[in-house]
């Protein structure tokens, strides 16, 4: 009976290497070039910031002027950072959950280049002063059916996956992340061609456009980001996830309230009049799946505490669960009409949301899942416990800089934009010291991520520790022996040693 | 659930709200159809039609290219929706020399000529709706409106009484070159140096034409006429 299982577990085991070392570059690949691309736009986004509150800095250059470098930082956050860091994570625990080896490294490698040239095209088109002008649009518009092919030849073996998996449980993850690939590309097709393609009303097309920002933002982000966090906490802490329930409520409202939101950002522009209203109103009711999914998973990790205390991971998720709960509040707080979108509408917050959401809490769970994916794919542990502490530490210093900036800058430029009595340069005068706190915000970020850029590119040149001992934020020393035993070499104890962790 | 009704309703929750917002309005404001005038009511006939004159096309093309839509609006919302319209020069102006109060929000006509509205995401600057009108009658008033503009564009800061304005030089819109024959009427009049003199370049001039063509205060007809009537009858 206990050979049996043994048995079972060490072909298990062998299973999950084996998905592993079939996926270790494409996964690679996406994570440090992700992170590259997060650290370029973290170094444009301080240019811009900067830009904000001081116009004459780096003034002399046409490629860095405002108007171009905020843009460009804009969209490498999204299309650099965000996709390929959501690819690496989908690739990966799709080949898990569905319990399969990709067979298609090659070619997803090459498609993951293919974006990456996509990205390199758009950002140089918007830095040259080919922009199109729509806000998280602004790459040249031929780069969109290049990144289009490029994320069908990347993500449809996921998919492929999933239809041939043996027969058994779907899992939570496998919803959000399912749910993910299909809308993604039917809202990027369908904003790309009714903007570019099909002549529309000039209105109508900006009101799509926000749509398009809020649809990638909880369509895609979002639903990545709660798949990643669904797969993390029962497998860290080996508990079952706290609420099924509760996960199938989150997730079905996620899906009926999220595309219904974004044109809020167009009230009392000539469009038809119930969409602003109907996307303020889907806005605040996003509050519903965040927090159905935010309680589901602090249930969950929150019973072990002293394993969220040690683990990367998790205290990457954890945060990045805060950062939802927050994004979700102002969401509330934010949107209201007839009482703060008119405030809101057109201040700070909007960014600051946008950072939240992009930061805050999409980013925060792509960290924990690299901090627990990549050991796997590498068979190397992470070099140090302080690097991963400075990441953590910077990067929550300031993302909560931003969403103060977010929640109270915004407001409070939004008054001064609301008293019509006043000049103008009031409203300027109440948003230049926010201005200049997301500038250091970035500052702390972009220190933050310096390192862990560094850190990751070690361990794909698999330079990490060889050990058989996971990298823990708290130390074992004085507190008994190590749960997993004796220190050893990694390939000297094989795969299935010890267990996941 | 099989993968098909689960497939089935990812497809459903989202297509339903995809027709509502995005599909359907598209094709009904795509074939928005014309105001007709009427002699009572609009004091003349025919079909409503903001006209605007300049580089319109090229001119927004240079707005989007360089980010302005970033730090200004091109909307002057209703008053359910913010305080724009009570603002003395953003909706129009409230004393027009010719008309009197124009001020009025901003309608679905008011883009002809763009295939993208620049609404904006934040107003770090004012709302550029009725810029033309703005600088033709208070900032530039009696002199040169191009001329202010291309100044601004190239210094924004260059009035000391704008020292505090955060927006960015556009100096890489200029070209600085050599004086032959007489010198170019558009140069800058600030930018004489020797025998160079800075001229605003192609975009610089589309552009500065699409802001001017800026004016968003056209009487509207009735039907879209939402200001309370007592404006009209007041002295």
């Amino acid at each position: 009976m206990s050979s049996a299982i043994q048995t079972s577990t060490a072909q298990d085991a062998l299973l999950r290497a084996g998905i592993d070392r079939s996926l270790r570059h494409p996964v690679m690949f996406f994570l440090t070039s992700g992170a590259a691309w997060l650290a370029v736009s973290i170094v444009l986004g301080i240019i811009a910031s900067a830009k904000v509150h001081s116009p004459e800095f780096l003034a002399g250059c046409s490629y860095l002027s405002y108007g171009r470098v905020f843009p460009a930082h804009i969209n490498a956050l999204v299309y650099g950072w965000g996709f390929q860091a959501a690819f690496a994570v989908i690739i990966w625990m799709m080949a898990r959950l569905s319990r399969k080896e990709c067979t298609a490294a090659g070619l997803i490698l090459t498609a993951g280049h293919i974006w990456n040239l996509g990205v390199i095209l758009g950002l140089v088109g918007i830095l040259s002063g080919n922009g199109t002008g729509m806000p998280w649009m602004e790459f040249p518009f031929f780069t969109w059916p290049v990144l289009l092919f490029s994320y069908f030849a990347i993500l449809i073996w996921s998919f492929i996956q999933f239809r041939v998996r043996p027969e058994g449980h779907v899992y939570i993850s496998q919803w959000y992340l399912l749910g993910a690939m299909v809308w993604f590309p039917w809202i990027f097709i369908t904003a790309n061609t009714l903007l570019h393609c099909i002549p529309g009303h000039p209105v109508m097309a900006a009101g799509i456009n926000a749509w398009y920002k809020s649809a990638l933002i909880f369509l895609f982000f979002t639903p990545v980001a709660l798949g990643t966090a669904y797969y993390l906490a029962p497998k860290v802490t080996g508990h079952p996830v706290y609420s099924y329930s509760l996960a199938k409520l989150g997730f079905w409202s996620l899906a009926i309230i999220a595309p219904w939101a974004g044109m809020q950002k167009l009230a009392g522009a000539p469009i038809p009049y119930f969409l602003p209203y109907v996307g303020a109103a889907a806005t605040v009711l996003l509050f519903v799946p965040a927090i159905a999914a935010a309680i589901n998973l602090l249930r969950t990790t929150l019973a072990s505490p002293e394993v969220v205390a040690g683990s990367p991971a998790l205290r990457f998720t954890i945060a990045g669960i805060g950062g939802l709960m927050l994004l979700a509040f102002s969401a509330v707080v934010l949107n209201l009409p007839d009482s703060t979108l008119p405030l809101t509408q057109f201040s700070l917050s909007g960014y600051g949301f946008e950072i939240l959401a992009l930061y805050g809490f999409f980013s925060f769970v792509m960290f924990g899942a690299v901090y627990f994916i990549v050991p796997r794919v590498t068979r190397r542990e992470w070099l140090s416990r302080r690097l991963i502490k400075i990441h953590f530490l910077f990067s929550v210093y300031g993302i909560i800089t931003v969403a103060l900036v977010a929640l109270f800058g915004g407001l409070q430029q939004g008054i001064g934009q609301e008293e019509w009595q006043q000049p103008w340069q009031g409203a300027a005068t109440r948003a230049y010291p926010y201005a200049v706190a997301t500038t250091i915000a970035w500052c702390f970020i972009l220190f933050s991520n310096v390192f862990f850029f560094i850190h990751l590119t070690l361990m794909w040149l698999r330079l990490g520790r060889r050990s058989s001992h996971p990298t823990l934020l708290v130390s074992a020393h004085g507190h008994g022996p190590s749960p997993h035993g004796e220190e050893g070499d990694i390939d000297n104890a094989g795969p299935g040693h010890m267990p996941a962790h | 659930m099989s993968l098909r009704t689960f497939i089935l309703g990812l497809s459903a929750s989202f297509g339903v709200a995809w027709l509502a917002v995005v599909v359907v309005p598209f094709i009904k404001m795509r074939n928005l159809a014309p105001i007709e005038l009427s002699e009572a009511t609009d004091g003349s006939t025919g079909i409503f039609f903001p006209k605007r004159t300049g580089r319109v096309a090229d001119g927004a093309q240079v707005y989007a290219e360089n980010g302005c839509y970033l730090c200004h609006t091109q909307l002057v919302r209703p008053t359910y929706a913010g305080n724009d319209l009570y603002r003395s020069d953003w909706g129009g102006l409230k004393a027009d020399p010719d008309r009197g109060d124009t001020r009025r929000e901003t309608n679905a006509y008011d883009f002809f000529g763009e295939k993208f509205a620049h609404i904006g995401v934040s107003r770090m600057g004012p709302d550029l709706s009725n810029l033309g009108r703005r600088v033709e009658t208070e900032y530039a008033a009696g002199g040169d409106a191009e001329q202010w503009l291309f100044t601004h564009l190239y210094n924004p800061r260059q009035d000391p009484q704008r020292w505090k304005s955060t927006c960015p030089p556009h100096k890489f819109l200029f070209d600085k070159r050599k004086v032959t024959g007489n010198p170019s009427d558009t140069a800058l009049s600030f930018g004489k140096e020797g025998d160079t003199e800075l001229v605003p370049s192609s975009e610089a001039k589309a552009l500065v034409s699409y802001l001017l063509s800026l004016k968003k205060d056209q009487p509207v007809p009735a039907s879209l006429n939402f200001a309370p009537a007592k404006a009209k009858t007041a002295p």
